[in-house]
Formats: structure tokens, C-alpha cells, sequence
């Protein structure tokens, strides 16, 4: 098989090495560790941007890269970090009872989900100038597996940075499908986050507060 | 320049580079953990010091054990020289032996030798000879998957499954060194390697607790001259696995492409010297991570399965 040179093989290994990040996500126990891995799945959008900015001349792309750096790898992180570290403290050893599955059996089925949103997302025949079709269907598969994370997770914070993550997979794709989009949307797409960290924010004192613990194991009994 | 090697020698090297270097491996690997972890450790040559003492020692058997426990060490030496047959140790060109078997073929050797040390370690009827062959059997049946996966990758991006042929399709350029299928049926590689090696994080190589043994356990009730063979076998087990590793997916630089002298000798350096790079990398996880437990080893392998399933997905498309 002829192999699809340097720029796609280039972006393509970002992709991959985005959704393996998810994967990480999903298995990790410890909630710091998976915002650590969720400031270096936002580093490489920002990275991303920087190499199709640079192969295909679009010096947008640049401010993009920048700003989406400043955003979730340096604030959002840190937002979380200063959240997770008053309620459950220094050296937090996650939250018991997270997992629904265990972690081997988690990523077993998260290849299933990763396998469905790959496939489809390549069979829907996108082609696009900016970036390789692969690319898109990793990104499809990141979005179906931060969807799994979120699922087995039973946490209020994982589910956060599940939800975060998902945005990193959606940045992705809108890099791959439109780089040329208008610098002005895709900064509202970045602030739309902030809205996302604030609620979540929130979700977390507010379940703290009530159940002194994160995990949402016990709003299963709340019934109407 | 220099004059021309014929085929059979060359043939013959390729055995003789991996019979005679694996110890020497071996030995850097424990002189590097030991310098890592501010020891002083045991000379690059301490190896082949021990298999010759283990050669001069007295051979027991225990009492019940039948021609099959003393035949074993014999059997899995002779498959494990026979692997170097197969892939391309020294040279691009595929040598007239090299064509015997593909990339499976080499696999079914490996576990013919390891299915046989399994099964002399479960007659002696020694609980802890017993505990590593289970253990081993158990654990190569969850990372046999990654290899398949592995192979299949190869094959997409192939057409064959010849290891020669890889080789050959990464020299040809840049793009597909870092295309993602490459990398990451490499790592999936690299992590069985690990597995296969007995290594930190799966197994602690140098380990004296028995309940944390796999591969170790098994050897426990052979002394002597066939203890000595057990001992060089997995030696020469994971010389080839870093050959592979080196020749035919990271490096496939500095083979020889002619039968010159000069570059069959340069290729046996080369060799070397890759696996010694591999070697060092192996050392310094064996010192940065801690043994993981029993029954993460499925996690272990799960990841490695993970990314040898991801790097057949993205080859799909086109992309990968």
C-alpha cells in the first residue's frame, strides 16, 4: 500500500496519538492524572493547527493554535485542578466506586464504540483539502469514546473532563472538515467551553456539597 | 573493495551474530540497570561467564521426570537458532532460507520453544516450576491477539507477510516511517516485546520472589549443561524479538544490500549496536516503572491491544 506522505502521515499520528490520550483518560484512576492527560490531548489540537497552518498557509490558524493553548492547556486545567483540589483535597486517590467496568474490560468495549464511530465517520465520504479523511474518523472515534468515558465513569469530575474531552474531538474534526472556517466562529466555539467549565464547575460544589463525595452512584435513588 | 561472501556464509552468520551476541545483550541490559540504579553491577561479559559454569555443573533431574524434560532445553535452542534463518539479521536481500517461513512461521517456532520449556516445567511436578509454566501459558494466550493484529498490519501494508518485505517498504521513504499504522503496530510490538522478555512492567527480570515469576519459574528444576541451555535460549529469545523489532519495523538501516565483506561486517555491528540502543530503552523502564500486579497484566495487554486494533483501523481509508 502506497503510503500517504509525510504532511497526512504528520496529522494522521496526531489524531491517533488524540484519541490514544482518550483512552488514557478512560482507563486512569486518578482524576489529576486525567486532567494532566487532558491538557496534553489539548496541546496536541493546538499542535495540529500549527502543522496544517504551516503545510497549507492558512496564518488564522496560528492565532487559533494560541489561543486554544492558552484556553485548555493552561486555564481550563488549572480551573479544574484549583476545584478538585478544595473539596477532595491534596492527594485525592480518585473517587471510589468510579468504575462501572473494569479498566481492561472498559477498553475493550471502548475499541467497539471507537470502531463504530471510526467507520461511519469514514464512510460518510468527507474529503476535504486541509486534512486527511483518517484524521476525521479518529475524530469520530474520540467522540464516541469520551462518550464511553463518561458512561463508565461514575464521577462528576471524570465526567467533566469526559465532557471536555469531547470538545477536543470536535475541535479536531472542525480542524480536519473546515480549516479555512472563519477565525471569528471557531473563537466562539472556544468560549462555548468556558460556558461548559463554569456549569461543570458548579455540577461539582453542588454534588460535593450535597453527598459529600463526587460520585454520582448515589442519584440513582433520587426518584420523582 | 573487499571480496564477496558467499550466500551460505552469510547464511551461517546470520545464526552465529545472534547465537553469540544474545548474552552479551543480555549482559549490557544488567550492567546498565545496575549503573542506573547507582550499583556497580555485574560486567557486559558476566553472561557468557555463567552459561560457561552452568556448562561445567553436574545435571540432576528430578525423580519421575522422563526423556522429555531433558530434551526440551535441546528443542527450544534449536528453534530459537532457527528463527535467524528467517528474518533479515544482516542483510536486505531475502537469503535462500529466508523464504522457509513468513512472519508466522517465526511466531510458531517461538511458541513451539516456549510451549515446550511449559511443558518439561509442568512434569517435574515442582509447584513453583508448575505456577510459571500456567502463568506463561495463561499470559501468551491473552498477548497472542496483539501479535495477530500486528501481523495483520503488516500485511495491509504489504501484501505480505514476509518480514523482508516490510522491512523494505519502510526504507523506501519518510512517509512510511510516520504514518500511524507504522507507529503504532511498532508500540504494540515493543509492549509484547516487553511481555514476551519478561520485563518490568510484567515480570521483574532479576527477581527472586517466586509468586511474582512467569517466564523465570520455569527453568527452576533444570541444572547444569541444560540449564545453561534454558538460560541462553531466552537470551537468544530476546535477541531475535529485538532484532525484529530493529530490522524489520524502527530501523532497518545499516543491512547489508551486497555480499561485500566490508558491508556484511558493518551489518553484524550494526546489528548489535541497534539492539544494544533497544536494550538500554529496556533498562531504563525496567528502573523507572514498578512490577505491575498479577491481574494487571490484562490491562497491560489490553493497551497493547488497543493499539495494535487502532493501527489496522486507520490503515482502512486509505489514511493510515
Amino acid at each position: 500500500m502506497s503510503s500517504p506522505g509525510v504532511y497526512e502521515g504528520a496529522a494522521n499520528v496526531i489524531a491517533a496519538l488524540m484519541l490514544l490520550l482518550e483512552f488514557g483518560m478512560l482507563r486512569q484512576a486518578l482524576v489529576r492524572d486525567q486532567v494532566r492527560l487532558y491538557a496534553a490531548q489539548s496541546a496536541l489540537v493546538s499542535v495540529l493547527a500549527v502543522v496544517i497552518a504551516a503545510d497549507r498557509g492558512l496564518p488564522d490558524l496560528y492565532a487559533l493554535a494560541a489561543l486554544s493553548a492558552l484556553l485548555k492547556v493552561v486555564a481550563v486545567p488549572l480551573v479544574l485542578r484549583r476545584l478538585l483540589g478544595r473539596p477532595v483535597g491534596e492527594d485525592t486517590p480518585g473517587v471510589p466506586g468510579s468504575y462501572t467496568l473494569n479498566p481492561a474490560t472498559a477498553v475493550l468495549a471502548s475499541i467497539g464504540l471507537a470502531a463504530f464511530g471510526f467507520f461511519s465517520f469514514g464512510n460518510l465520504g468527507i474529503r476535504s483539502a486541509a486534512a486527511p479523511t483518517t484524521a476525521l474518523a479518529v475524530a469520530g472515534a474520540m467522540v464516541f469514546v469520551a462518550f464511553g468515558l463518561m458512561i463508565v465513569r461514575r464521577d462528576v469530575a471524570s465526567q467533566a473532563i469526559g465532557f471536555f474531552s469531547l470538545e477536543n474531538a470536535i475541535s479536531l474534526a472542525a480542524l480536519v472538515v473546515a480549516a479555512g472556517l472563519p477565525l471569528l466562529l471557531e473563537t466562539a466555539f472556544l468560549f462555548d467551553l468556558l460556558l461548559a467549565v463554569v456549569v461543570f464547575a458548579m455540577l461539582i460544589r453542588a454534588q460535593h456539597a450535597r453527598a459529600e463525595s463526587l460520585s454520582t452512584a448515589d442519584l440513582t435513588r433520587l426518584r420523582g | 573493495m573487499s571480496a564477496a561472501v558467499p550466500i551460505p556464509v552469510i547464511q551461517l552468520l546470520q545464526v552465529l551474530t545472534v547465537a553469540l551476541g544474545a548474552p552479551g545483550v543480555m549482559g549490557l541490559i544488567g550492567c546498565v540497570e545496575a549503573r542506573l540504579q547507582g550499583r556497580r553491577g555485574p560486567r557486559v561479559l558476566q553472561p557468557y561467564y555463567d552459561l560457561a559454569k552452568l556448562c561445567r555443573k553436574e545435571a540432576l533431574a528430578p525423580l519421575g521426570a522422563s526423556w522429555f524434560f531433558l530434551a526440551a532445553p535441546f528443542v527450544a535452542v534449536a528453534a530459537y537458532l532457527t528463527i535467524p534463518l528467517l528474518i533479515p539479521v544482516l542483510t536486505t536481500y531475502g537469503l535462500p532460507l529466508g523464504y522457509m517461513g513468513d512472519i508466522l512461521g517465526g511466531a510458531f517456532l517461538l511458541a513451539l520453544a516456549s510451549f515446550v520449556v511449559a511443558t518439561a516445567a509442568a512434569e517435574t511436578g515442582s509447584p513453583y516450576a508448575q505456577l510459571g509454566s500456567s502463568r506463561a501459558k495463561t499470559f501468551s494466550a491473552i498477548t497472542e491477539p496483539v501479535v495477530l493484529f500486528v501481523v495483520f498490519t503488516v500485511a495491509l501494508l504489504t501484501g505480505t507477510d514476509l518480514p523482508y518485505a516490510l522491512a523494505a517498504t519502510v526504507r523506501s521513504s519518510a512517509g512510511q516511517v510516520i504514518r500511524p499504522a507504522h507507529l503504532l503496530a511498532s508500540a504494540a510490538l515493543f509492549m509484547v516485546i516487553l511481555h514476551e522478555t519478561g520485563r518490568i512492567p510484567v515480570e521483574t527480570h532479576t527477581g527472586t520472589n517466586e509468586f511474582g515469576m512467569i517466564e523465570e519459574a520455569r527453568s527452576f528444576e533444570h541444572s547444569g549443561p541444560y540449564f545453561a541451555l534454558l538460560k541462553w535460549g531466552s537470551m537468544l529469545k530476546q535477541l531475535i524479538l529485538f532484532t525484529i523489532l530493529a530490522d524489520v519495523f524502527l530501523a532497518p538501516w545499516g543491512l547489508a544490500s551486497t555480499q561485500r565483506l566490508g558491508a556484511v561486517l558493518l551489518a553484524v555491528v550494526a546489528l548489535i549496536a541497534k539492539a544494544a540502543a533497544i536494550g538500554v530503552v529496556v533498562a531504563v523502564i525496567d528502573d523507572s516503572f514498578a512490577k505491575l500486579r498479577l491481574f494487571k497484566i490484562t490491562e497491560y495487554a489490553s493497551a497493547a491491544f488497543l493499539l495494535s486494533v487502532l493501527g489496522v483501523f486507520t490503515l482502512y481509508l486509505g489514511g493510515g
